[in-house]
């Protein structure tokens, strides 16, 4: 119905900033079509084929982009958008792969315990391995908590979210002090170490990020991304290892350096044309990447008496090295701070 | 603080609005003679946002578009209330001085 309209209206707002579009188009779109649509359906009809912009609103949104280009009063706020934006997508990254890790636990758990009974019976195999006396129901409570805590986050719970994560790490931080103190560890344990510093504390730390001022990150893509990685990622290496083929499989700090360097990949060719809003999704893979790239470096010192493992270990590093450079100069962009406001500008605003 | 930003801030006080409500609201509360375009409307919002004076309350459907509101911080409130003061003061010196011009220039 507003098509046409929406259409134009959207055109007039490319003069403004990505990071302002990013933020404030749906929100301007929806105020400007609210200004001319009736609620009638013949009349929106002849409205969104015949009516634009006047040229006073088009004036306006012209001295909004001049102001923005050459910084105002939000300038503070926008110095670290692209960071912060960045930040939250980046842990959101995070907390989906946990979630799916996550997903993951409970239908191996509930395999192992013959509850899915059209499955045959679990290979022993994949019977978990953890130190301690730890009751199965508290794995079973943290692999539930992940989940809960990623959708919490996509539905803008921030406060619980962020409550529930800090709980839902500290059996694993138990499980580790435990291994460590009854030698659990053959050899070094960085690499369970790094796991949760990583992928636990420093994503839970980093959902300060998230706060009501934020942008909301899409609900559904996010949402759907969970079941989508589930079923892409974890099934099919579900099924090989259930075969007996794990020896094939990387191990998990190889696996997300993988998956960090194909979404590099795909994501390269908008990075490269520096289209709208590139820049923010650059730097999101860029923190991805020190991620896995750390916890790659890191998780090495477990292979050090196998030889081979080292060589496959640094290959994945410099797999992941080559495919985040490809995003790198757009990530560089987003990251760069825009000038402060004068001083007298801010003063006068 | 600039005129439109107090209009903006004073269509808020009652409650949360939406930006076609805001807009609204302000040609209403001055007599017609502040409209707001959505460009000049979302400059200001902005930077209240980022000065820390109103945020988003909620989104609700509406024709299939998501419609923001926005309310007063509590920051955004005493903004509000210093400035009303303020302009009243300056409105009560100004209508003092226009009086003593103007009894000035009729003797």
């Amino acid at each position: 119905m507003s098509g046409n309209l929406e259409w134009r209206y959207r055109r007039v707002l490319r003069l403004l900033p990505d990071w302002y579009r990013e933020r404030w188009e749906e929100d301007m779109v929806a105020a400007f079509l609210d200004s001319w649509l009736t609620g009638d359906p013949e009349a929106d009809a002849y409205i969104s084929k015949a009516a634009g912009p006047s040229s006073a609103e088009i004036a306006s949104v012209a001295s909004l982009a001049a102001r923005l280009y050459l910084g105002g009063a939000g300038a503070l706020l926008r110095r670290n958008f692209g960071w912060s934006q960045a930040t939250r997508r980046a842990v959101l990254a995070v907390m989906l792969v946990n979630a799916v890790r996550g997903l993951d636990g409970l239908v191996v758990t509930a395999w192992s315990r013959h509850l899915l009974g059209w499955l045959p019976a679990s290979p022993a195999s994949m019977a978990s391995s953890s130190p301690g006396p730890w009751a199965p129901v508290v794995w079973y409570l943290v692999d539930y908590a992940l989940i809960v805590v990623f959708v919490l986050l996509v539905l803008r719970y921030y406060r619980t979210a962020q409550v529930l994560a800090a709980v839902a790490i500290v059996p694993d931080l138990a499980r580790l002090l435990y291994g460590e103190f009854i030698g659990a560890f053959q050899g070094p344990s960085l690499g369970p170490w790094a796991f949760w510093v990583l992928l636990f504390l420093v994503p839970v730390l980093a959902m300060t990020a998230f706060h009501r001022n934020a942008p909301p990150a899409p609900r559904w893509p996010w949402l759907l991304a969970l079941p989508a990685n589930y079923l892409l990622v974890a099934v099919p290496l579900l099924a090989v290892q259930a075969t007996g083929n794990s020896a094939w499989l990387p191990d998990f700090s190889g696996l997300y350096c993988l998956l960090v360097s194909l979404a590099c990949v795909a994501h390269a060719p908008r990075a490269r044309s520096q289209s709208a809003g590139s820049g923010v999704w650059s730097l999101t893979l860029a923190l991805l990447a020190a991620d896995a790239g750390a916890y790659r470096i890191f998780s090495i010192a477990d292979y050090l008496h196998d030889p081979h493992l080292i060589t496959v270990s640094l290959a994945e590093l410099l797999i992941l090295v080559a495919a985040v450079a490809l995003v790198v100069p757009d990530a560089a962009r987003a990251a760069t701070p825009e000038p402060p406001p004068h001083p007298h500008t801010m003063a006068s605003q | 603080m600039t005129g439109q930003a107090f209009f903006v801030l004073t269509a808020l006080a009652d409650g949360p609005r939406h930006g076609y409500g805001i807009v609204g609201e302000v040609a209403e509360l001055s007599g017609g003679r502040v409209k707001l375009k959505i460009g000049s409307l979302y400059g200001v919002l902005e930077r209240l946002t980022a000065e820390g004076l109103i945020e988003p309350d909620r989104e609700e459907a509406h024709d299939g578009r998501l419609r923001r509101y926005y309310r007063l911080t509590r920051d955004g409130r005493g903004a509000l209330a210093e400035e009303a003061e303020l302009r009243a003061v300056t409105a009560r010196v100004v209508r003092a001085r226009l009086r003593l011009t103007g009894s000035g220039a009729a003797g």
